[in-house]
């Protein structure tokens, strides 16, 4: 369904308590939540006295999970109001963090890349992470003209706030980059455009 | 310091760029040595790989191949790097044990093929590197980044003709760790850094239903240091424009609507890719490298008239979807109707030219 065609984009895991892990930490934003409270869940009270979470309420969709979240008894709870002081958040948690560090991603692609960039920057390896997407698929695009990022993308054609030009969005995901590729939409005919459609749909 | 000499059978006045007004071209002999891509009337995608022995005495004669295009494409490198910092050389930072062999590669490679022009003096770990075509005389410690100017890749790269790509293995499937992409053809090197096989063939279209990339992938896995492989891919590139990469495109996809049946000859290049993969030995990367030839339609019927027509018959019966991909679709008609007036029908041998029975390029 979502992932269909595009090769490049990350597969995702379903979260669920990583049994070597001697120290936790969950970041979730706005829909990844609902994962992120199945995990709390799921978790026994000692990996779940051993977890620190982090909670972005900005959300696409509107969904704010944070009243449930505060019921589990985590070892620490960081609440956020963007998703980019959610990531600058993991950046230092996992900065102190140690050899048995496990981690736990949930949410948009945008903020699940985003993570991820901060978790490889730390060396953590795919095995001692888990990703699960939810909400919308909305894309974060990177300009390869400008540079631009842009969040939470829907349409195939855009116009880049860096830039100015209309942009394509083209079906590959870089990981490094965290985002799809946008390229100049009417490059070889100004004003040709292709055909706009709702992205992931 | 001394004056470079001026290396003869170089063309060093030439250019790449719209700026220097793209003046390129090739001679009859250059022409003549081409890897050229097509052994069968009809193109097939596939991978098609081959040991990477010495064959004919052509481009497929050396482990790098240089021609009369040298100089100046090291200048034309030179020229993006200092244009464009940071978009065409990429390296991520676990990557130095296979720069230093990269870098070995490919000037043991030189100095063994091109001794006239390249000489590599190693006494231990004290290297010296002489290259008499752009006036280099440098001597540095293997292994030691600090004698060097700049990254061992960088440093080697500079120097020789092609696109470098290394992959290293990672949980059995093949990473892009660094490149140098001055020439790159409609990808962004900044994007696809860090990316797996499946991941950067991604847009390739048919490839995975055909099963080729798994193969590919096994096949890769299982090479062995000493033992190369090669093989051969094409595109077409209107104007002889090395660097057309994504982050460009604005600059050069408009030409792409300048193509019409009579211009096609001067203005469309096919852009032929000589790839000799390389696993290099104490890293354990791949080196996937890219040495790109232009030669405008026009210079092939002048000089190389078979393969003229060989190359309008594959484009005649080429799928929309590839010509989609390789970015032709626009100009693919108007390519097909200019090379038409170049073709008789007449039978052509199959087989790539570099083996004896292959086709050759015919004569005017």
């Amino acid at each position: 369904m979502l992932i269909t065609g595009i090769k490049s984009r990350p597969v995702y895991d379903e979260l669920t308590p990583m049994a070597s892990g001697l120290r936790h930490v969950a970041a979730a934003q706005g829909s990844g939540g609902e994962p992120l409270l199945r995990l709390l869940g799921e978790m026994d009270p000692v990996q779940l006295a051993a977890t620190t979470v982090l909670y972005s309420i900005e959300s696409f969709t509107g969904r704010n999970h944070l009243a449930h979240i505060k019921k589990h008894q985590v070892r620490e709870l960081f609440v956020f109001p963007t998703n980019a002081e959610a990531v600058r958040g993991l950046d230092a948690v996992l900065a102190t963090a140690q050899m048995g560090t496990r981690l736990y991603l949930s949410g948009s692609e945008g903020f699940i890349g985003t993570s991820m960039q901060v978790a490889t920057s730390y060396g953590m390896n795919r095995d001692e992470v888990l990703r699960e997407h939810a909400g919308s698929f909305v894309r974060r695009v990177w300009c390869a003209h400008c540079g631009h990022y842009s969040e939470n993308v829907t349409r195939r054609v855009f116009q880049c706030p860096g830039c100015e030009r209309n942009l394509v969005v083209r079906d590959h995901y870089s990981g490094r980059l965290a985002a799809f590729q946008g390229v100049k939409a009417d490059g070889e005919v100004p004003g040709e455009l292709p055909e706009d459609e709702e992205l992931d749909t | 310091m001394p004056a470079i000499p001026t290396p003869t059978g170089f063309t060093l006045d030439e250019t790449y760029t719209p700026e220097g007004e793209y003046r390129f071209k090739n001679s009859r002999e250059a022409v003549r040595r081409l890897p050229f891509p097509f052994p069968d009337d009809e193109y097939m995608y596939s991978m098609n790989l081959e040991p990477h022995v010495p064959a004919g005495d052509g481009a497929l004669s050396a482990a790098f191949d240089i021609d009369e295009h040298y100089v100046s494409e090291c200048a034309h490198r030179a020229q993006m790097l200092r244009d464009m910092p940071g978009v065409h050389y990429l390296a991520l930072p676990h990557m130095l044990e296979a720069q230093w062999d990269l870098l070995e590669l490919i000037f043991e490679s030189y100095n063994r093929d091109f001794p006239e022009h390249f000489t590599l003096t190693k006494n231990g770990n004290e290297w010296r590197w002489q290259n008499r075509l752009l006036g280099i005389d440098d001597s540095f410690t293997f292994g030691d980044p600090a004698t060097l100017p700049m990254d061992p890749m960088e440093y080697a790269t500079r120097q020789a003709q092609g696109e470098f790509v290394v992959l290293e293995e990672r949980d059995n499937t093949l990473v892009i760790g660094a490149g140098m992409t001055t020439q790159r053809a409609d990808y962004s090197l900044q994007f696809n850094l860090g990316m797996n096989f499946s991941e950067f063939h991604g847009p390739v279209p048919k490839l995975d239903k055909l099963g080729i990339l798994d193969r590919a992938l096994k096949f890769l896995l299982r090479m062995k240091p000493g033992h190369p492989v090669r093989r051969v891919n094409w595109s077409l590139t209107v104007n002889p424009r090395l660097e057309t990469s994504v982050e460009t495109l604005p600059d050069w996809a408009p030409d792409r609507a300048k193509v019409t049946a009579e211009n096609a000859g001067e203005m469309v290049h096919l852009r032929i890719e000589l790839q000799p993969l390389h696993l290099l030995p104490r890293s354990n990367a791949i080196v996937f490298p890219v040495r790109t030839y232009l030669v405008s339609l026009a210079e092939l019927v002048e000089h190389a008239p078979d393969w003229a027509k060989r190359v309008h018959r594959a484009l005649a019966s080429l799928d929309h979807e590839l010509a989609d991909y390789k970015g032709f679709h626009r100009y693919h008609a108007a390519a097909v109707e200019w090379l038409s007036q170049h073709d008789d029908g007449a039978p052509l041998a199959t087989g790539y030219p570099w083996y004896p029975d292959g086709i050759q390029p015919g004569n005017s």
